[in-house]
């Protein structure tokens, strides 16, 4: 185990450098002035210049640019946005918490409504609730999740009036930003409209979770499914037929443990999935999260913003990944032998 | 050098293609999906030839027209005009060969090279396959979309820039499935023993592998290919993809978006046949894979 | 963090109702709301500021956010008679030869307490005198602060113009100009003559961060600044101590929301109070729903497609006037303004004094135009860059759209046009750096003059400071404006900016679109909005009718 462990953790330190090695490439690979996509800095003084230049050995070997690179990332020093001129670190810590919160909403429901109706659906699996349920899971897998959310829009919000289009709290709130998740900092406010202001997100995080969470929920219903359908037809279940428990006995028993546990690698591969399709979601629903902030930055060429969004999103996608590996291998011995 | 016949079913009066068509055919929804594709596919082919309106022709008279169906509409505008007077009906026929054409022609052209990456890390073994592979591995978990936005970021957006973007990111996959699936082949005992026959690694290849592994590669491709549609059209949405006024399915609702009051079908109808062609493709892979399993239990 | 669990539950009100709104969750639920949030303003706007100094910017969207709200000026513009009226100056008087203006300012006028910055005096003459010399004194310690470029003062020759201001005691300021000019008290009640606080300079150099002066606004407004996110929202709160009429609502928020029609459904779910802009091709449905107005007023602005004159070959008349004769303006006033526009023939609007009617109708005729590009040399055309403004302006709704049409139309006498487009500030940045072959933009008026439109416009000193978007400085059309100023005499004036608007259509430096009217949707429960036809909008006296 510690072996497997050693192996993992030096494939992610590999991966890590691969990464950074991207990213400060990416410097030289966008287009415009090589100094100003590394600082942020747009109109660079001849003085200045030659300091940054220096500063950020850019007059060496491109080795020693990326070590002074690699310790300007870990002291902090990310460079500034092109676009607000603000330090890129300090708008991504105000930005992820709300795509890690949205994330996690759709993620949970994705959990507490696709695996039961996975396991309804593998009951029967040709019952014709099965058969819906299986209808619905391959028509939410297909539906392009910018339509869906469009769609959604037009009869809850235009249609019907009830909910809010945009954002993540009626903008006449005034939240204070403490950890950056809207629930958690509302409650953290002291004001004397807690309840007001709380129903308020609630109500403008009900879409953008629905939307999001249709994809993981179907992905998660197809593999519970066919997860349960396979473990079915394991014979330790046969063998537990046949002592003469009973359908639930074995579901619950047997089963459902066998059958969750690939679910757990399953989380860091939704995961990273649910990144994606947040972009997509907080650009329609206005959500000021790290994805709406890395498209805008594509559409104003903020070449600095683009480096530090791809190399914090892919540093979380692979960590949540890796992560949920070793847990999956920690709770099934079976695994490790692969 | 003589022929070796060794494959198991050879002597079986029914090629194991015929019977998976049959599994394949007794599934409806497989067989209506199939269909759909069918039409897909034709509509990309021969768009040009069916719409009857030029679709980037404006027209200063005809603007916003309603679709056909309501009062207001005509005969020759099906699904009305968009406000620059350009015929809907044209511009949705002509976005299958954009948005599913395209997609095609990337998944095809990583099918390719995944191929033949696939191969080369299937067949070789070492410490350099083994850091191929997990670095491989890891580019599996990040998602074809983010994958092509960033491609896409560094090349600049456009429609050829993102079908070069999507066919990177779909390469992965196809690279991890056909290495798997040479691994596999290559425990098989027919192979062993072909080798012991002094066969080289390319017989071994091109007589015993691929023959054995294509029905799998249909079903990673059946795949690959409802990502690139759902990923070119969200690029197309974006903005980040085809570019005004190129009728991409995703572009033309980006473009409707302003306009959703007045013409929804704008909106709805090309949304609508994204849905329809992933759903199809969808149809189609899962009928294979059902297939293919119900094939083996026989 | 000490938050014991205690206030985590909520307050009894709350408690109260929060089971009751949970249960119609779906449905509206509004129980008794806090005054902030009950009197509060939603405007949404169609972009982010630049500055939160008027002095630094030219852009309307901008202005609109922080201009009127934040700041006041000397003088004010009647939105009826287009007359100057009295606000922070008294009174003031000119000397016979018009090059000496003395104002008295009017006393117990309060800068904005916040949470950076408490003023301890009432405004006096040495903010004015501090507000001024920024922009004219090179060694004013704020001068090269956000890059020493005053547009708008710089486009009307301001440093050269106003040799002194000097303040005469702590309530009268004077202004010493080298040469009259008939539109310097029109200028100084543009939006962009804001008036700055001198103590609150004085406070962020001493805290060695002059930047806060721009972008943690202090000025005597009737509301003042809270936070701003970018991209995200403004917030603005009630000044208690506005020398008028306090603010009506008590929180004023921007929502910045560039998109056309997400910022329409917000108007419709009421998420917005009042929006800028709404899409002209929506008007007939605003107009349908009960719950929605929209309000209407002719504006002094102009569309146009500027041609980067500095660039060959758009630095052939010929060229510029076969590229303008290809375009079907009328088709562009159909499908891009639905009618809501009349067609320009020049710069000026018809309803300003100085329009020149005799001006002959520029034709559309593309044979005309093949004929003339042939003449330039061009016979099999040539590729150009037709720069379209992301966002929607008054004088523009939908650039994107125009430049599609201009395309098409382009291509029928052989030139091949690409599209181009970026976010608004690196659109506007770029410009500026005059990257652009063409571009598709357009110029609101700030005051009545017609000088506003030309000199911001077309002088050579707005080609230098990338205001002039044709990139154009023509000596006889300088001389033809800098003459016009001279006199105060409207019809010797007049007579200049004739001659001023036959040279352009002979030159053809831009092609004038259309002067469109101005719209504001917002909900039927919002009263006391006015449209201003120059410049900003005021929101101070916005009543929110609460059910």
């Amino acid at each position: 185990m510690i072996l497997y462990l050693l192996r993992r953790l030096f494939l992610l330190a590999f991966v890590f450098i691969a990464l950074s090695i991207l990213a400060f490439s990416l410097g030289y690979l966008f287009p415009g002035n090589t100094l100003q996509n590394f600082t942020g800095l747009t109109d660079i003084s001849a003085e200045l210049a030659t300091q940054l230049t220096a500063e950020y050995r850019l007059d060496s070997g491109y080795i020693q640019q990326y070590i002074a690179y690699l310790q300007r990332i870990f002291s902090g020093d990310w460079g500034l946005s092109f676009a607000s001129k603000q330090p890129l670190l300090q708008e991504i810590k105000i930005l992820l918490p709300a795509t890690l919160e949205l994330a996690a909403y759709a993620l949970l429901v994705s959990f507490f409504v696709g695996i039961p109706l996975g396991i309804i659906a593998a009951i029967k699996p040709e019952g014709i609730i099965s058969r819906i349920i299986s209808a619905l899971a391959i028509a939410g897998y297909s539906i392009p999740v910018f339509w869906w959310a469009l769609l959604l829009i037009m009869l809850f919000s235009l249609g019907l009036g009830w909910l809010p289009t945009a954002g993540r709290i009626g903008v006449l709130y005034e939240i204070p930003h403490v950890t950056g998740f809207m629930l958690a900092d509302i409650l953290l406010a002291n004001s004397q409209h807690q309840a007001e202001a709380l129903l308020n997100a609630l109500r403008h995080m009900l879409l953008p979770t629905v939307v999001l969470a249709t994809f993981p929920t179907t992905v998660m219903i197809r593999f519970t499914r066919d997860s349960m359908l396979d473990v079915w037809e394991q014979s330790y279940i046969k063998t537990a037929r046949a002592k003469g428990l009973n359908r639930v006995q074995v579901l619950y028993r047997h089963a459902l443990r066998n059958a969750l546990l690939p679910v757990i690698r399953q989380i860091g591969l939704q995961f990273s999935t649910l990144i994606t399709l947040a972009m997509i979601t907080e650009v329609i629903f206005s959500w000021p999260g790290i994805g709406r902030w890395l498209i805008d930055s594509i559409y104003q060429r903020n070449y600095p913003a683009i480096q530090a969004g791809l190399l914090v999103i892919s540093t979380l996608v692979i960590s949540v990944n890796m992560l949920t590996e070793i847990l999956h291998t920690l709770f099934n011995p079976l695994a490790r032998k692969r | 050098m003589a022929r070796f016949r060794l494959l198991p079913d050879e002597q079986q009066a029914r090629s194991p293609l015929l019977l998976l068509w049959r599994e394949f055919a007794r599934q409806h929804s497989a067989m209506s999906g199939l269909v759909l594709f069918m039409l897909f596919f034709l509509l990309a082919v021969l768009s040009p030839l069916l719409t009857p309106h030029d679709p980037y022709l404006q027209n200063d008279t005809l603007l916003l027209i309603a679709p056909s169906w309501s009062e207001q509409g005509l005969v020759q505008y099906p699904f009305g005009t968009d406000d620059l007077g350009r015929d809907m009906f044209s511009r949705m026929l002509i976005g299958a060969r954009y948005t599913f054409g395209i997609a095609l022609i990337t998944v095809i052209g990583a099918l390719l090279i995944g191929l033949l990456l696939g191969v080369l890390a299937g067949m070789s073994k070492g410490v350099k396959s083994s850091i191929f592979n997990h670095v491989l591995d890891l580019a599996l978990t990040i998602p074809s979309l983010l994958l092509a936005i960033i491609i896409v970021a560094i090349l600049g957006p456009g429609l050829l820039n993102t079908l070069w973007a999507i066919m990177l990111a779909l390469l992965p996959q196809f690279v991890h499935s056909i290495r798997n699936a040479i691994a596999e082949q290559l425990n098989q005992d027919y192979v062993t023993a072909y080798r012991l026959d002094g066969a080289s690694n390319w017989q071994v290849l091109t007589r015993l592998i691929l023959p054995n592994i294509w029905e799998r590669l249909t079903v990673t491709a059946t795949m690959a290919l409802s990502t690139a549609i759902l990923d070119i059209a969200a690029l197309g949405f974006l903005g980040l993809g085809a570019q005004a006024p190129t009728a991409e399915w995703g572009a033309i609702i980006a473009d409707s978006l302003d306009l959703i009051y007045v013409a929804p079908v704008g909106v709805a109808l090309p949304g609508l046949l994204i849905f329809t062609a992933v759903l199809s493709v969808n149809l189609v892979g899962d009928g294979l894979r059902n297939a293919m399993k119900k094939r083996r239990e026989n | 963090m000490n938050v014991s669990f205690g206030q985590i539950i909520l307050p009894a009100p709350g408690r109260r109702f929060l089971p009751l709104c949970l249960a119609t969750l779906l449905g509206a639920c509004q129980p008794q709301l806090p005054e902030t949030v009950r009197s509060g303003l939603v405007y949404c706007s169609e972009g982010s500021p630049e500055s939160f100094n008027p002095q630094l910017v030219t852009s309307g969207t901008t202005i609109d956010a922080i201009s009127q709200q934040l700041y006041d000026r000397l003088l004010d513009i009647d939105p009826q008679s287009g007359e100057l009226k009295p606000l922070l100056a008294t009174q003031w008087q000119v000397n016979d030869n018009g090059t000496v203006y003395e104002f008295t300012l009017r006393p117990d006028v309060q800068f904005h307490q916040t949470e950076y910055f408490s003023p301890s005096r009432a405004f006096n003459s040495e903010d004015v005198v501090f507000t001024f010399n920024r922009i004219m004194e090179k060694n004013h310690p704020f001068h090269y602060q956000g890059g020493g470029n005053y547009p708008f003062f710089q486009s009307v020759d301001w440093a050269n113009l106003v040799e002194r201001v000097v303040a005469t005691s702590n309530n009268t300021v004077r202004f010493e100009l080298s040469r009259p000019d008939s539109s310097f008290l029109s200028n100084l009640a543009t939006d962009f003559a804001a008036i700055l606080s001198a103590e609150y300079g004085a406070a962020v150099l001493e805290q060695g961060q002059p930047g806060r002066i721009d972008s943690h606004p202090v000025g005597t407004g009737p509301f003042r600044f809270k936070e701003y996110q970018k991209d995200v929202l403004i917030r603005y709160y009630r000044h208690k101590t506005y020398w008028r009429e306090l603010a009506k609502p008590e929180q004023l928020v921007f929502d910045i929301v560039p998109n056309n029609a997400r910022r329409m459904a917000k108007l419709f779910t009421h998420e917005c109070d009042v929006v800028a802009f709404p899409r002209v091709a929506e008007l007939g449905l605003i107009s349908q729903r009960p719950d929605v107005d929209v309000q209407e007023s002719t504006s002094m602005n102009v569309g146009f497609w500027a041609f980067n004159t500095a660039k060959p070959p758009f630095d052939n008349a010929k060229v510029r006037l076969a590229l303008a004769m290809a375009i079907n303006r009328e088709a562009i006033l159909q499908a891009v303004y639905f009618g809501y526009a009349t067609a320009a023939n020049s710069v000026l609007p018809p309803t300003s004094w100085a329009y020149n009617a005799e001006l002959p109708q520029l034709p559309f005729d593309q044979t005309q135009a093949k004929a003339l590009l042939a003449e330039a040399g061009y016979a099999n055309g040539f590729s150009m860059d037709i720069w379209a403004m992301p966002v929607q302006r008054l004088y523009n709704p939908n650039a994107l759209k125009m430049a599609e049409m201009m395309q098409a139309d382009l291509a029928q006498i052989g030139v091949r046009a690409t599209i181009v487009s970026y976010e608004w500030n690196s659109f506007r940045r770029k410009l500026s750096n005059n990257e652009h072959d063409s571009v598709l933009i357009g110029w609101s008026a700030d005051n009545a003059d017609p000088d506003n439109f030309f000199r911001p416009l077309l002088s050579c000193s707005a080609a230098q400071t990338g205001t002039n978007r044709a990139n154009w400085c023509d000596a006889n059309f300088d001389r033809l404006i800098s003459q016009a100023l001279l006199t105060s005499d409207q019809k010797q004036r007049r007579s200049y900016y004739m001659a001023a608007q036959q040279y352009l259509a002979e030159q053809m430096p831009l092609l004038s679109i259309a002067h469109s009217q101005r719209f504001q949707a917002l909900n039927s429960d919002i009263s006391g909005i006015d449209i201003n036809p120059y410049g900003g909008i005021s929101l101070a006296t916005a009543v929110k009718d609460v059910k």
